[in-house]
C-alpha cells in the first residue's frame, strides 16, 4: 500500500523548484512508472510528493548542429522514440527506447525520471554515457551540469542533493561515428539481465579515434570499461580485438547473480554483447 | 500469419465447426462482464489474510486484540473460528483430506493463511495485519521430495511415514520379460519444474452470510458445484443453503476448482460478522499461496528392439507434493498413465510417489501431469531413435495406438487419428526445406483424456447434467452446470444445443455458474466438459426436440414411414423438406398442447465402464521450429504446427483459441516459466521476474485438424485444449537436441543451462 | 494528508471527485467513478489489464496518479462503443475470438485502439509491439493480432452487429 502524502502540483518550473526547496522530505514524481512501484512496496514513503508532470517547460527535444541534442527532463520515452531528429542523428537512442518496457510505459514515463531512478538495469544510462551525454540538474539556488558517467553513484543513488533533473545534453557526434546497444533478456520488453552499449568514432584512415563501451546491470552503476578504450584507440577493424574487448568487459565489472543467471553467465554474456556491439558500432561508423 | 486446415469438415452439420462467435463476446469486449473481482455488495467489508512467514511451524497463540482496536476493523478470524475440518477434493479418501485452509495447530508452507481480518476498506484491513500477533514454534522444514523421504526428515502430516502422501502403481504385461526381449535399453533421470497458473483474475471471493442461515458466494472458480459441496462440508451447512455464483471467471487452468483462502476466509468472516466480505488476492499472494503445477523427478528406463519396436518401459517418479494433497493424487496417476502415450508397450510399469514437503502445495494444472510425462518420454524416445539411427517419426508411428487398441487393463481407444498426424508433420517439415543454420525443428507426440471416470469427489449426482427449455417464442433456455472460464464452454454447449434442436445459437440463452439455478456438474477441469456436458446437452436437446416432434407428427398427420427433423428453425419431413412449419409457430402450439407448460428436455451423462481413466482420448503430434543464439543460449520460437485429433470439432474459434493459448502456456513451461524456491520461499512472486510469453514471443501456432469420430462424444467430439499443453516443452527440447546434440534433462530450459550443456559436450568431445 | 478535489474527464464526461491524492487512476475509475471494465492484474506495471487511453495514448492506469490525469481526455473500454454500436476493434475481437476469459480484454482493446489511432497500417511486428505490454494467459495473442490487423484493414467498419 502506498503511504499517505501531501500532493504538490506546480504549474511552472520556478514554482516546482520553490516547492521542492520548501520541503525536505519530498520526492519528485513525473511519469511514476518506477516510483509508484517502490512506493507501493512501502520502500519509499515521503511526506510530500512533487508532481512535475505538467511542467511543460521541461518537455522538449531540441537539436542544433553545433550544440547537439537537448532533451527536457519531462520528455516521455515515446517522444524520444518517435523523434525524427533523434532518429537521424542518434539512431541508437531510438532503437534503445523502442525496446524499453512497453508502449504504455513509454507513453507516460520520462527520460528524466528514468535517469533519476538510477536503476542499474536501466536502458538509457549506458547508451547516453557511451554518447558522452551530460545531465543538467538544479534546484532553487542554482543549476549544474555533470557528465552522465559521474551522475550515478550507487544502486538507485545519484549525485543529486535535493535537486531535480532538468535536461540531458548529448553532444553532436563526430563524423564517422556509430553507436549500438543491446540488452540480453528472455522477453523482448524486459530490462536487461545484462546490457552493453558501444560508441565508436573513426579517423580519416578508418582507425579508431575514439571508443566507449558502457555496461548495463553489470554493477551498481553503468560501467565504462576504460581498458577497452586503451585497447582499441589507434587500431584498425579487427574482430579478434572485439573479442578481446569482450573478455575485458567480462572481467571489468561486478555483476550480481540472481535467479536469471549466475555471475559467470552474466560475465560471459557481457563479453558476447560487447564484442557484438563494438562490431555493430564500428560498421555504422564506417558508413 | 497463421494458416489453418480443417481436414474434411463435416458439411452435414449446420452449426458445428462453423465460425460461431463466442456468445459472451459483447459483455467481454465492452467491459460489461462482471467478474468476482468487480462485485460490490451493500455493506460489504474487505478482507485480508495474514500468512505464515515460516515453512513449518506450530501455531502457539494468535492475539488479535490490537488489530480489533483499529477504527474500521470489524473482525478477525483464525482456525479457532472454524470447525477445524480437514477438507480435500478427494472426498472419498479421508486420509487425503488434509487441509484446513485456516489451520488450527500448524502451518506447513510459507504463505499459508493463519488469520483473516475484515475492515471497512482494503487499506485498513491490510494495515491491521501488522497488528495481529502470532506466536510460532518454528519447526525444521524440508523442501525437496528426495530429502523429505529420508528417515530423519521432519514429519509434515501425522501418520504419513517418510512424508509419502500418495503412491500410484500402473502395470501391464510381463515387464522384466519385455525388457529381456529388448535389444537396446536406455535409462535417464529428468527434473520437471513447477508452473504458476497465472490467471489474469487472481483468486477472489465475496461471501455473504445472512441471519436466516444462508450463504451466497461470488467466487472466481472452475466448478460452482464443487465450491458449493466443499463449502457445505467445511461450514457444516447444507449444500442447498449455499449459493455459488460464477458468471464470469478470469481464467482457471486447473487452479480454481479447489477451495482456496479467498473463498474460505471470506465465508468464515461473513459468518462471524453477518456482513458481505470480499477477498481478492494480490498478484504476489496469487504466486505464493495458490497451488502450482507439480514438480516431478522422473526416472525412465526404456527397452526397444534395434528396429525400433517398443518393448518395455519402467518409470519411477517422485513428485513434490508440497504441503497438502490438493488434486495431486490425480496428477500422480495421470502422469504415469500418459507417460505411456501414445504408444503400445508390451510391458509397462509406473510407480509414482507423491511426497509432502514444506512448500506451496502442488495440484492440477492444464495438462495434469502429462506435460511432465511428455518432457521425459518424448525426449528419451528421440534420443533412442538417434542412438539407433532410426527415423524418429517412423519409429513413433509403428508403435502408436490405433482405433480399437486396448491399453491393457486401462482403456479402450475408440478413436485415434495419430497416424495421420505423423503424415501432416512430415509434410510440414519437408515443406520447410533447409532451415537457416541457427534453427532446428523438434517434435513431440501425445494423447490426452476427455474427462475422468473416477468419482473421487464422491458425488451422488450425474457427472454432468443439462436442461433445455423451449419458450413460446422459440427462444431456448439452456441450463448447464458446466463452468465457463474462458474456454468457451457456454458457446460450445449452445452450439451443441443449436445443432441438436435445429435452431440458431442466437436463439439460445445459456445459464451457468449459479448453483441456485443450474444443475450440478463436476465443472471445468480434466478436459471433460465438451464430452460430458456436451453429451448431457445433446441428450436434453434431443429430448426437447422429441417432445416437439411428437406434437408435430400428431399435427401433421404424416405417414408413419416419414421422419421429421428440425434445421434452421424449420420443422420438416426429411424426405420432403418443403413440407414443414416454422419452429416458433410450432413451439407455441405445442406448449398449448401441454397445458401451457414449456417444453423441457433433460439430459445427463456419467461415464460407465470406460476403463480406468477416461471415456475418450485426443491425439496430436506437434512440431516446433526453434532458433537458438549459440553464444548466449537465448531461445526464440519461430513456427509450429500441431496435427490434432479431437474427433469432431464443435467450436471452431474456440478450438483455434485453445490451441494457441495452450501453446503459449506449454512453451512457457518449456523455456520460460521458472519458479525457483529457496528453503520453501518462492524467489520470483511477481510478473517482472516470473517470465511468460507475450505477443512478441509468440510464434505462429498452425493447426491441422485430423478427421476422426469418437463414438462416446457428442457428434464424435473429444477434448481440445488441455491435451495441447502437453507436447511443446518436449518439442523444444528435441529441437535443441537436433541442433546441438545436447540432452536437456531439466525444464524449463534456460540460456545458462544450454550454454553449460554445450560446454560440457565440447569438453567431453575433447577427451 | 490533505484530500483533494479533482475533475476527471472520462469517456467525454466530467466527474468531480474528492480523493486522497495517492489514489491511482485505476482506482479512481473503478472505485470512485464506478466503471469496472478496466481491470487490475498485478502490482508491478507488468500485466496491462489496467490500460486506458489518455489523449488517445495507451497508458497503464495503475501507474498514474489520478491527480496527474486531470486535464486530459481519458478513455476506458466503456467509452469505445457509440450509442450501442461497437467500435471496429471490438467487432474485430469478437469476430476473431480474440479473448477467452476476457479479463485482459478491456486493457488489450485499449492498447489495440491506441495503436490504431497512431498507426493506420501497422505491420504484424508493430501490432505485436503495440500489445507487448498486455499479458493474455488464454489466447496466445495470435487471434488478437489477427483482429487488430483486420480492423486496420477496414474489415469492421460496417455497422452490422
Amino acid at each position: 500500500m502506498i503511504n499517505d502524502f501531501n500532493y504538490l502540483k506546480p504549474g511552472t518550473l520556478k514554482e516546482a523548484l520553490a516547492m521542492y526547496a520548501e520541503h525536505e522530505d519530498c520526492k519528485v514524481i513525473c511519469g511514476g512508472q518506477s516510483l509508484l512501484i517502490v512506493m507501493r512496496q512501502g520502500m519509499i514513503a515521503p511526506e510530500y510528493l512533487l508532481d512535475i508532470k505538467h511542467v511543460r517547460e521541461l518537455d522538449y527535444i531540441k537539436f542544433d548542429a553545433k550544440d547537439g541534442l537537448r532533451i527536457g527532463a519531462t520528455t516521455t520515452h515515446r517522444a524520444i522514440e518517435k523523434s525524427d531528429v533523434i532518429k537521424k542523428n542518434y539512431p541508437v537512442m531510438v532503437s534503445m527506447e523502442n525496446k524499453l518496457a512497453s508502449i504504455q510505459v513509454r507513453n507516460w514515463g520520462t527520460i528524466g525520471g528514468n535517469l533519476a531512478h538510477a536503476d542499474s538495469a536501466g536502458d538509457p544510462g549506458p547508451v547516453l554515457i557511451a554518447l558522452k551525454a551530460n545531465i543538467k540538474i538544479g534546484n532553487a539556488t542554482g543549476e549544474r551540469t555533470v557528465a552522465l558517467e559521474d551522475f550515478f553513484v550507487n544502486y538507485f543513488e545519484t549525485v543529486m542533493d535535493h535537486e531535480l533533473v532538468l535536461e540531458i545534453h548529448v553532444p553532436v557526434p563526430e563524423p564517422k561515428s556509430g553507436a549500438a546497444y543491446q540488452k540480453f533478456n528472455l522477453l523482448e520488453s524486459d530490462m536487461g539481465i545484462v546490457a552493453a552499449s558501444a560508441a565508436v568514432t573513426l579517423d580519416g584512415s578508418g582507425k579508431c579515434k575514439d571508443v566507449r563501451v558502457v555496461l548495463g546491470n553489470a554493477g551498481s552503476t553503468p560501467i565504462r570499461v576504460k581498458r577497452i578504450e586503451e585497447l582499441l584507440i589507434g587500431k584498425a577493424y579487427d574482430e579478434n580485438l572485439f573479442a578481446e574487448a569482450g573478455s575485458m568487459a567480462s572481467v571489468d565489472c561486478e555483476p550480481v547473480a540472481d535467479i536469471h543467471g549466475s555471475e559467470e553467465h552474466r560475465r560471459h554474456i557481457l563479453g558476447v554483447l560487447t564484442k557484438r556491439m563494438l562490431k555493430q558500432a564500428w560498421e555504422e561508423a564506417k558508413g | 500469419m497463421n494458416k489453418y486446415t480443417v481436414i474434411n469438415p463435416h458439411s452435414k452439420f449446420t452449426v458445428l465447426n462453423t465460425h460461431v462467435h463466442n456468445i459472451d463476446g459483447v459483455a467481454k469486449v465492452t467491459g460489461r462482464a462482471e467478474y468476482t473481482f468487480d462485485i460490490k455488495l451493500p455493506g460489504m467489508l474487505y478482507g485480508k489474510i495474514l500468512r505464515s512467514p515460516h515453512p513449518h511451524a506450530k501455531i502457539l497463540n494468535i492475539d488479535y486484540s490490537r488489530a480489533m482496536e483499529i477504527p474500521g476493523v470489524y473482525g478477525v478470524v483464525t482456525g479457532k473460528d472454524t470447525l477445524g475440518i480437514k477438507q480435500g477434493i478427494w472426498r472419498r479418501y479421508k486420509d487425503l483430506c488434509d487441509e484446513q485452509i485456516l489451520p488450527v495447530d500448524k502451518v506447513r508452507y510459507i504463505g499459508e493463511p493463519v488469520a483473516a481480518v475484515a475492515a471497512i476498506t482494503e487499506e485498513i484491513a491490510e494495515k491491521a495485519l501488522d497488528y495481529i500477533d502470532v506466536e510460532y514454534e518454528v519447526l525444521q522444514g524440508v523442501y525437496e521430495p528426495l530429502d523429505a523421504i529420508k528417515k530423519d526428515a521432519p514429519e509434515i502430516h501425522e501418520g504419513f511415514e517418510r512424508n509419502i502422501n500418495v503412491t500410484r502403481h500402473i502395470e501391464w504385461g510381463e515387464v522384466e520379460e519385455a525388457f529381456d526381449e529388448a535389444e537396446y535399453v536406455r535409462e535417464d533421470w529428468f527434473k520437471c519444474g513447477g508452473q504458476a497458473h497465472m490467471c489474469m483474475e487472481t483468486r477472489a471471493a465475496v461471501s455473504s452470510y445472512t441471519p436466516e442461515g444462508k450463504m451466497t458466494i461470488y467466487s472466481s472458480n472452475q466448478s460452482a458445484y464443487y465450491m458449493q459441496a466443499l463449502m457445505a462440508g467445511v461450514l457444516g451447512m447444507r449444500e442447498g443453503d449455499i449459493r455459488i455464483l460464477a458468471q464470469y471467471v478470469g481464467g482457471g487452468f486447473g487452479g480454481k476448482f479447489e477451495l482456496d483462502g479467498a473463498i474460505f476466509c471470506s465465508a468464515i468472516l461473513s459468518m462471524k460478522l453477518f456482513r458481505p466480505v470480499k477477498i481478492v488476492y494480490t498478484r504476489e499472494e496469487d504466486f505464493i499461496a495458490t497451488k502450482r503445477r507439480t514438480p516431478m523427478f522422473y526416472y525412465v528406463r526404456t527397452g526397444v528392439k534395434k528396429d525400433g519396436t517398443f518393448c518395455a518401459r519402467e518409470a519411477k517418479v517422485f513428485t513434490n507434493g508440497g504441503a497438502y494433497t490438493g488434486m495431486g493424487a490425480t496428477a500422480l496417476y495421470l502422469t504415469g498413465f500418459f507417460h505411456s502415450f501414445p504408444y503400445r508397450w508390451k510391458g509397462y510399469r509406473y510407480d509414482g510417489y507423491r511426497v509432502y514437503t514444506n512448500t506451496l502445495p502442488s495440484t492440477s494444472m492444464r495438462g495434469f501431469g502429462a506435460p511432465q510425462a511428455m518432457w521425459c518420454s518424448e525426449q528419451q524416445i528421440e534420443w533412442i531413435a538417434a542412438d539407433l539411427g532410426l527415423d524418429p517419426i517412423e519409429m513413433r508411428r509403428k508403435n502408436s495406438h490405433y482405433e480399437g487398441y486396448e491399453v491393457p487393463g486401462q482403456a479402450t481407444i475408440a478413436s485415434c487419428g495419430i497416424d495421420q498426424c505423423y503424415d501432416e508433420i512430415k509434410q510440414w517439415i519437408a515443406s520447410k526445406g533447409t532451415l537457416p543454420a541457427n534453427r532446428s525443428i523438434g517434435i513431440s507426440a501425445c494423447g490426452f483424456m476427455s474427462g475422468g471416470i473416477f468419482n473421487w469427489f464422491d458425488t451422488p449426482y450425474s457427472f454432468s447434467s443439462a436442461v433445455v427449455t423451449i419458450n413460446q417464442d422459440g427462444t431456448v433456455e439452456l441450463h448447464v452446470g458446466a463452468q465457463e472460464i474462458g474456454q468457451g464452454s457456454n458457446t460450445t454447449m449452445a452450439i451443441i444445443c443449436a445443432e441438436a434442436l435445429g435452431v440458431k445459437v442466437g436463439d439460445i440463452k445459456v445459464h451457468s455458474g449459479d448453483t441456485d439455478h443450474c444443475p450440478a456438474d463436476l465443472g471445468a477441469w480434466g478436459s471433460r466438459q465438451t464430452l460430458m456436458t456436451g453429451n448431457a446437452v445433446k441428450m436434453a436437446a434431443e429430448s426437447a426436440k422429441k417432445q416437439l416432434l411428437e406434437f408435430a407428427y400428431a399435427q401433421s398427420g404424416l405417414n408413419i414411414v416419414y421422419d421429421l427433423d428440425i434445421k434452421d428453425g424449420w420443422v420438416h419431413a426429411i424426405a420432403r423438406p418443403e413440407r414443414g412449419e416454422d419452429f416458433v409457430k410450432l413451439a407455441k402450439k405445442a406448449i398449448r398442447g401441454k397445458d401451457g407448460q414449456r417444453i423441457i428436455g433433460r439430459g445427463y451423462y456419467t461415464p460407465h465402464r470406460k476403463g480406468m481413466i477416461s471415456p475418450a482420448y485426443s491425439y496430436m503430434l506437434q512440431g516446433v521450429e526453434v532458433e537458438v543464439d549459440e553464444e548466449t543460449g537465448k531461445i526464440k520460437l519461430c513456427d509450429s504446427l500441431t496435427a490434432h485429433d479431437c474427433g469432431q470439432p464443435i467450436n471452431h474459434l474456440g478450438l483455434i483459441g485453445q490451441l494457441e493459448g495452450a501453446f503459449s502456456m506449454a512453451a512457457g513451461y518449456g523455456y520460460l516459466e521458472y519458479m525457483p524456491y529457496e528453503d520453501g520461499k518462492l524467489m520470483n512472486p511477481n510478473l517482472v521476474d516470473y517470465k511468460m510469453i507475450r505477443a512478441t514471443e509468440m510464434p505462429p501456432a498452425n493447426i491441422a485438424e485430423i478427421d476422426t469420430y469418437e463414438p462416446e462424444g457428442p457428434y464424435g467430439a473429444k477434448e481440445a485444449g488441455e491435451g495441447l499443453t502437453n507436447p511443446t516443452a518436449a518439442a523444444i527440447g528435441n529441437a535443441l537436441f537436433h541442433r546441438f546434440g545436447i540432452q536437456m534433462k531439466e525444464c524449463p530450459v534456460r540460456p545458462e543451462m544450454i550454454l553449460n550443456a554445450l560446454k560440457e559436450k565440447k569438453e567431453a568431445q575433447g577427451k | 494528508m490533505e484530500k483533494r478535489l479533482l475533475t476527471l474527464n472520462v469517456n467525454g464526461q466530467d466527474y468531480e471527485l474528492y480523493i486522497n491524492p495517492k489514489t491511482l487512476l485505476v482506482e479512481a475509475i473503478r472505485d470512485h467513478i464506478g466503471l469496472t471494465g478496466t481491470k487490475r492484474g498485478c502490482d508491478t506495471v507488468s500485466c496491462g489489464a489496467c490500460t486506458v487511453m489518455i489523449d488517445g495514448m495507451a497508458v497503464k492506469s495503475c501507474s498514474v496518479l489520478a491527480m496527474q490525469a486531470e486535464g486530459y481526455r481519458i478513455t476506458t473500454v466503456e467509452g469505445l462503443e457509440v450509442n450501442g454500436k461497437l467500435a471496429p476493434i471490438q467487432k474485430a475481437f469478437i469476430d476473431n475470438g480474440s479473448y477467452q476469459c476476457g479479463f485482459c480484454a478491456p486493457g488489450m482493446i485499449m492498447s489495440a485502439q491506441a495503436l490504431l489511432n497512431e498507426n493506420k497500417n501497422p505491420t504484424e511486428w508493430e501490432i505485436k509491439e503495440g500489445i507487448e505490454g498486455n499479458i493474455c494467459r488464454c489466447t496466445g495473442y495470435n487471434s488478437i493480432v489477427r483482429a487488430i490487423d483486420g480492423a486496420a484493414k477496414g474489415k469492421y467498419t460496417e455497422a452490422k452487429s
